[in-house]
């Protein structure tokens, strides 16, 4: 009698093979290129050269690392896209943050829905179209370093940010708010106390993505820092990418030391990222 | 343009002095009676070959130790553009000379250094290798550093097994590739896929080895929007013979070089994959990296009956030129005669394997390249065409159509159309 209804119930959650197998697929597209990056970045001169991607690397050869370290100085890029980064990061959501509440509690007055308008048109305004008279601006007001692509940076991400937070902002009651307001909170206080630890799940988003499209980017720093010795990793990383040699194996050794604070960051907040996406798309 | 790039630096130098001074003041004040340190130039030196940057930190580190009045930073990622466009370009550069760098020069954006004594010390030919790209009237702006020097790369082994000489008129190398293929070997290894290895190859041999490149393209220059079939010169007149060798030369190619690309290249030519491989220098390197042990040797490509009428192409690997709107010319002066000290010179272009620029240079001692030193010395060489022509024209794309079998006449006549058409955008 038992061994039948067990049966069924395992039936009940037979495994779905046609999802599992284009996730499988999907995991693939990413797994691949990683172990790639991985292997190839083990590999010796000769070995990286010789048109096998896929081959093991054998000998293992460290060789890779060390010269990528000098060529890139390693440390000290690490440091300035770090410092680039965490300043982008803290900016955005703290500048995102206020913006959109201000915005959201104000939409009945026009210079606050125009300002949101305003703010969101940096979307459709990508930086290349800007990049000349910026780079003479940064020069101008002595911003041609790490410091003024923080505040460009800043500004790019606001618009996408806002647009996060006031949909988020939008499903939080008032009534919570007038509570606070009750208890005899004041507006920064509110803000403060209640509304910006209501809205972690959609910072940790924003959070993410700011520091995803700082670490990654390349045309900016390139443009707007004057000192090289400045400069942060994807740009110091250029010099192994030329038309007429190959040094996968120090590139990608390069990459992978690159790669590794985005991937540790994403494995310990992308609990977040999937909620953050999520609850902003629904309005309560 | 020009025009922001040599009045925008003035406002942001009127400042440097001020912050500079503020800073020897500072510094005094705190190292009250120290030693003499206000004289120090500070001067950054742009050099962005990735293979020799280990070379160039450890020339500058010398430079440095050896004297007090000026200090270098060697700057090998910040953009030329950018620095240009807000005043702060680099004091010295040092960079592959290209129609790019060229459009800095046109405007005059760099200074003069024709009264540097290491300006005559130039090859008066490979000077007017600048010359061909622009000139800034009155103005010595740039002084070729080191030429690389590219022709047939061929592999001496399998030349040997064959009993083949090297060719030196059009209708040997026919008869060489026949030869070879007969013996079953791939006479070419190419790599359409990557159009500019067909460009500055077979296309620029070809071309240079019959035509006048610099006499040709001041003539198109001159005709400029009427450059056209009609014209007295033409692509579709002057270029269409070389282009068809080029074609004759691309069938003797390997049966995959459409799906290979620069870097399978270098690991298939190597491995003994092919008996002749149309790249220069640069390639060398790369081909080494899989075999070291690979004997190589290098002949221009024959392209009339003429035996005696054999060139080699050229470019301008590196050359140093000063900024006007640099603040510290006299430091970057100095550096530049120490860059241009003969024996540093001949020392960067041993290692590299590059041409010495100047008249008393080292000869090459590399046995890949030693064969071209009689074609160098004697002036016979050209720059590519393909690399002499505005990138907006996609010149390798056409190429590329012509090797793979293409209308040459109708792809000629579409580059003229579109010189045509440049010229009377400019």
């Amino acid at each position: 009698m038992r061994a039948p209804r067990r049966r069924g119930r395992v039936g009940q959650e037979r495994t779905n093979w046609t999802t599992l197998v284009i996730l499988l697929l999907c995991a693939l597209t990413v797994l691949l290129p990683l172990y790639v990056t991985v292997s190839m970045s083990l590999k010796s001169t000769s070995q990286a050269v010789d048109g096998n991607a896929f081959s093991l690397p054998a000998p293992i050869d460290f060789s890779g690392f060390a010269q990528a370290w000098e060529l890139t100085n390693f440390p000290v890029a690490f440091m300035i896209s770090l410092f680039i980064t965490a300043g982008t990061v803290v900016g955005t959501v703290f500048l995102g943050a206020l913006a959109s509440y201000a915005i959201v509690r104000n939409w009945d007055r026009r210079l606050f829905r125009w300002s949101f308008f305003y703010l969101l048109t940096a979307l459709f305004l990508p930086f290349p179209v800007v990049a000349l008279p910026q780079i003479q601006l940064t020069g101008l007001v002595g911003l041609a370093n790490p410091v003024g692509v923080i505040i460009l940076k800043i500004m790019f991400e606001l618009s996408f940010s806002i647009l996060l937070f006031t949909a988020f902002l939008r499903s939080i009651p008032l009534e919570l708010e007038e509570s606070a307001r009750i208890d005899g909170a004041t507006t920064w206080q509110t803000f403060r106390r209640l509304i910006f630890p209501l809205l972690a799940p959609m910072s940790a988003t924003v959070a993410i993505f700011a520091f995803l499209a700082s670490w990654n980017d390349f045309m900016m720093p390139s443009l707007i820092i004057a000192d090289s010795a400045q400069q942060t990793l994807p740009v110091v990383q250029s010099i192994f990418q030329t038309q007429f040699s190959n040094n996968y194996n120090v590139s990608f050794a390069s990459y992978l030391m690159a790669m590794a604070p985005a991937i540790i960051v994403y494995l310990f907040t992308q609990r977040w990222v999937m909620e953050g996406v999520t609850q902003g798309a629904v309005k309560g | 343009m020009p025009r922001t790039a040599t009045t925008r630096p003035a406002s942001a130098r009127g400042r440097a002095p001020l912050a500079a001074a503020a800073a020897v003041a500072t510094a005094l004040a705190f190292a009250g009676c120290g030693s003499a340190g206000g004289g120090t130039a500070d001067i950054t030196f742009h050099m962005s070959k990735p293979e020799a940057i280990p070379y160039f930190r450890a020339l500058v580190d010398d430079f440095n130790a050896a004297q007090d009045d000026v200090r270098v930073t060697l700057d090998t990622a910040s953009n030329l553009s950018a620095g240009f466009l807000r005043g702060n370009p680099p004091d010295v550069g040092l960079l592959n000379y290209n129609y790019e760098m060229a459009r800095f020069m046109e405007r005059g954006a760099l200074s003069d250094l024709s009264d540097m004594p290491e300006a005559d010390r130039i090859r008066p030919e490979v000077q007017e290798l600048v010359d061909q790209y622009a000139t800034y009237p009155g103005r010595t702006s740039v002084l070729p550093y080191s030429v690389a020097a590219a022709s047939v790369i061929y592999n001496v082994e399998i030349f040997e097994e064959n009993g083949i000489e090297v060719p030196t008129t059009w209708d040997e190398l026919i008869a060489v590739c026949d030869e070879l293929e007969t013996a079953g070997v791939t006479p070419i290894y190419s790599t359409f896929k990557d159009p500019w290895t067909l460009g500055q190859g077979l296309f620029d041999y070809a071309v240079g080895g019959s035509v006048d490149v610099p006499g040709f393209l001041e003539e198109m220059e001159e005709i400029g929007t009427e450059v056209g079939p009609d014209s007295a010169v033409s692509f579709q007149k002057d270029i269409l013979e070389p282009s068809e060798q080029m074609r004759q030369l691309a069938e003797y190619s390997n049966d995959d070089a459409a799906s290979r690309g620069y870097g399978d290249g270098n690991v298939a030519f190597a491995n003994g994959e092919g008996a002749m491989y149309m790249q220069g220098p640069w390639a060398l390197g790369e081909i080494a990296k899989t075999n070291p042990e690979l004997e190589l040797a290098t002949f221009p490509l024959p392209s009339s009956d003429d035996p005696d009428d054999l060139k080699v192409r050229v470019n301008l690997d590196l050359a140093l030129w000063i900024p006007e709107a640099s603040t510290e010319k006299e430091a970057a002066r100095q550096f530049v005669t120490y860059l241009m000290q003969q024996d540093v010179m001949d020392e960067y272009n041993a290692e590299f394997l590059g041409f010495g620029t100047t008249t008393d240079a080292a000869p090459v001692t590399d046995e890949r390249i030693v064969p071209m030193q009689e074609y160098y010395d004697a002036g016979a060489f050209y720059q590519g065409l393909s690399r002499s022509i505005p990138l907006t024209i996609p010149i390798d794309n056409y190429i590329q159509t012509m090797a793979t079998g293409g209308d040459i006449p109708a792809t000629l006549a579409t580059i003229d159309a579109d010189w045509a058409r440049l010229a009377l955008r400019g």
